[in-house]
C-alpha cells in the first residue's frame, strides 16, 4: 500500500496544482488579517467572521474546491493516461489501490487547509486555542469526506472534475444554505456542525442552523466508508483500459 | 510420461466459449481455446479482438459471457492471480517520472518482492536496459520504453506471460533480443502469450498460433500446418504495363499461373499458387517481350486478405 500511496503523492504534486492549493489556502488567512483590522470592534464581527470567512469562504468554498482538484484526478488522470492498468494487474487487493489514493489526497490537503483555518481562526479569535481546534477538526473530517466523494468520481467519469463542481456549487453551496433538512447529507452541515458543536460559545453564529454533533460526525464518517467502498466496487467491476 | 510432464503440458490459459459486446457491439464472438507451455502468437488484423481477448485473459476487462481462467483460477476479479501473471498492455503509458529502475522497482514492490535489488537487476538485464535504467522514462524512445514495461512485466518472474503488441516501436535488432528472451522463457516451461498484427512478426517466434478474425477465432493450431493450407489458396497479384494485351498472353502460357484477367482500366490481374515462381515470370517474360512494367503489386499481401481465405474456406 506504501508503494501505490507513493505513487500518488507524486502524481498529485504537480507545480500548478500545489500552487493554486497555497494560494487559495492563504486567501483565509490574509481575509482574516484585513478583517480583523478593519472591523475587529464592531459588535457583528463574530458573526461575520463565523458566517462570511469560515462557512462562506472556508468550509463551503476553498475546503471543496482544494479537494476536489486533487481527488478528482487521483483516478481520472490514470484513466486519462491509461496507467490504472499498471495498478491493477497487480497482486493487490482493490482496496488497496483505493485507500492509498484518497489518503494522498487528504495527506496533501488537509494539513494546508487545517493550517490555513486555524491560522486565520486564531486572528479572528485574538488567539484562543479552543476554537482554532475545533475549525482544525471539522477541516479535517470535511477533507476525508470530500476525499472519498471525489476519488470515486474520479473512477466513474473523465468528466469528475466539472461535475464535482457543480455539486459543489449547487448542493453543498446553494441548497444546503436554504435548505436546512440538506445539512444531514451535506458535507458543509457535518463540517460545520462539527465545529459548532467542538467549541458552542465561540461559533454562536452557527448554533441555530447545524445538525447534532453526534450526527455530523457519524454522517461524515459514514460518507467516508460508502464512498470508500464504491470505489473499491467500482474498480473491481469495470474494464480497465 | 511422469506425473509432472503431464502437468507442465496441461492447459494454462483457458478461454470457454467468451463473448465481449459494446453496446451493439459484439468485440468478441463465443471464442473457445487453450493455451499451453510454451510461445503461442495470437495473430489478427487491427479490430480482430485480440486486445479484447488479452484484457479478459488479464482480468482487465469482464467477459459478456463466458469463462476463462488461468492456471485452473478465474483470471476476474482475482488480484492473487498477478502473483504468477505477467501483462504487458498495448498501451505505451508510463509514469514518466520515474526512471526506467524506479519503475520496476515499484512494479517489485507491489508484487511484495523484498529485496528488490535481485529481481529488478535480473528483469533489466534480460531486456539489456543495464545503461538506460537511471534516465526517466518520458525521455526513452519508444522501443526502450517497450523493452523497460517488458522488464516489469518479467520482474517477479511470471509462469504466464501476456504480451500485447510487444514488438511495436522496437527496431530489428530489439526484435532479435526480444525473441532470444522470450525463447529462453519458454524453455523453461512457461507460457507466453504474443498478440501481433504483424504475421512476419510472430511466424519466427510462435509455434502454436490463434488467429482471429473480426472477434470470431478463425483458425487455431500448428503455425506451419497453418501457413501450409493458406498456401493452396491462390494470390492474386496486379499488374500494370503498356502493353496489358501481349503481357497476358505471356503469363497465360506460363505453368504456375492460374488465371490472367484483363480490366477495363488495362490492369492485368493474375492468379497464381505458386507466388515465388510469379514473382520470377513477371519480370522476365516483360524483359523477353520488351514490355514495360509500370507497376506490380499483391492484392493479397495483407494479414486481413490471408485471414479471409481461412474464414472462407
Amino acid at each position: 500500500m506504501r508503494a501505490v500511496f507513493g505513487l500518488s503523492i507524486r502524481q498529485l504534486t504537480g507545480r500548478w496544482r500545489i500552487s493554486l492549493i497555497l494560494l487559495l489556502a492563504a486567501l483565509p488567512v490574509g481575509l482574516a488579517v484585513i478583517i480583523n483590522i478593519a472591523a475587529s470592534g464592531d459588535a457583528t464581527f463574530n458573526r461575520d467572521f463565523t458566517n462570511i470567512l469560515l462557512d462562506g469562504l472556508l468550509v463551503a468554498g476553498i475546503l471543496p474546491i482544494v479537494t476536489m482538484a486533487l481527488a478528482t484526478s487521483s483516478f481520472s488522470n490514470e484513466l486519462e493516461d491509461k496507467t490504472l492498468g499498471y495498478l491493477t494487474l497487480m497482486p493487490l487487493a482493490r482496496w488497496r489501490i483505493v485507500l492509498p489514493k484518497v489518503l494522498a489526497s487528504l495527506i496533501i490537503c488537509g494539513p494546508l487547509l487545517v493550517i490555513s483555518g486555524v491560522v486565520a481562526t486564531l486572528f479572528g479569535f485574538d488567539g484562543e486555542v479552543r476554537p482554532a481546534v475545533a475549525v482544525a477538526v471539522s477541516l479535517g473530517a470535511g477533507v476525508l469526506a470530500y476525499a472519498a466523494i471525489f476519488t470515486w468520481l474520479g473512477l466513474v467519469t473523465t468528466r469528475a472534475l466539472p461535475i464535482a463542481l457543480i455539486y459543489v456549487l449547487l448542493w453543498e453551496g446553494v441548497i444546503s444554505t436554504f435548505m436546512s433538512g440538506v445539512d444531514y447529507l451535506s458535507v458543509r452541515g457535518y463540517s460545520l456542525a462539527i465545529m459548532s458543536g467542538l467549541d458552542r460559545p465561540s461559533f454562536p453564529a452557527l448554533e441555530e442552523r447545524v445538525i447534532e454533533l453526534p450526527v455530523a460526525i457519524g454522517g461524515a464518517a459514514a460518507v467516508t466508508v460508502v464512498f470508500l467502498w464504491l470505489g473499491v466496487r467500482r474498480l473491481r467491476r469495470m474494464d480497465v483500459p | 510420461m511422469s506425473e509432472s510432464q503431464v502437468l507442465i503440458k496441461a492447459p494454462t490459459i483457458e478461454v470457454q466459449g467468451v463473448s465481449k459486446w459494446f453496446g451493439s457491439v459484439v468485440a468478441v464472438n463465443d471464442v473457445t481455446f487453450q493455451v499451453r507451455p510454451g510461445i503461442t502468437g495470437l495473430l489478427g488484423p487491427n479490430g480482430a479482438g485480440k486486445s479484447t481477448i488479452l484484457h479478459m485473459i488479464a482480468g482487465k476487462a469482464s467477459t459478456s459471457e463466458g469463462e476463462v481462467t488461468v492456471l485452473g483460477q478465474p483470471a476476474r476479479n482475482n488480484p492473487d492471480l498477478y502473483r504468477d501473471i505477467g501483462v504487458m498492455s498495448e498501451h505505451e503509458a508510463v509514469y514518466g517520472f520515474y526512471t526506467g529502475r524506479e519503475f520496476v522497482e515499484f512494479t517489485a514492490r507491489l508484487h511484495g518482492l523484498s529485496p528488490t535489488k535481485g529481481p529488478v537487476d535480473r528483469a533489466i538485464s534480460l531486456v539489456g536496459l543495464e545503461d538506460a535504467q537511471h534516465r526517466k522514462l518520458g525521455d526513452y524512445s519508444r522501443g526502450m520504453r517497450q523493452r523497460m514495461r517488458l522488464a516489469a512485466a518479467l520482474v517477479h518472474d511470471p509462469q504466464v506471460l501476456v504480451l500485447d503488441e510487444p514488438l511495436n516501436g522496437t527496431d530489428p535488432r530489439q526484435r532479435l533480443d526480444f525473441h532470444d528472451a522470450m525463447t529462453r522463457y519458454a524453455e523453461q516451461g512457461r507460457t507466453v502469450l504474443i498478440s501481433s498484427h504483424i504475421l512476419e512478426e510472430v511466424e519466427t517466434l510462435a509455434s502454436t498460433i490463434l488467429l482471429m478474425v473480426s472477434g470470431k477465432l478463425a483458425a487455431a493450431g500448428d503455425f506451419r500446418a497453418i501457413r501450409e493450407k493458406l498456401d493452396e489458396q491462390a494470390y492474386r497479384v496486379r499488374v500494370v504495363t503498356d502493353s496489358p494485351r501481349r503481357m497476358a498472353a505471356a503469363l497465360a502460357g506460363t505453368d504456375d499461373i492460374d488465371s490472367v484477367s484483363i480490366g477495363e482500366d488495362g490492369e492485368l490481374t493474375v492468379l497464381s499458387r505458386n507466388v515465388t515462381s510469379l514473382q520470377r515470370a513477371i519480370p522476365r517474360l516483360a524483359k523477353e517481350q520488351n514490355i514495360r512494367l509500370k507497376r506490380v503489386e499483391t492484392l493479397d499481401d495483407s494479414l486481413e486478405s490471408i485471414f479471409s481465405y481461412v474464414v472462407d474456406r
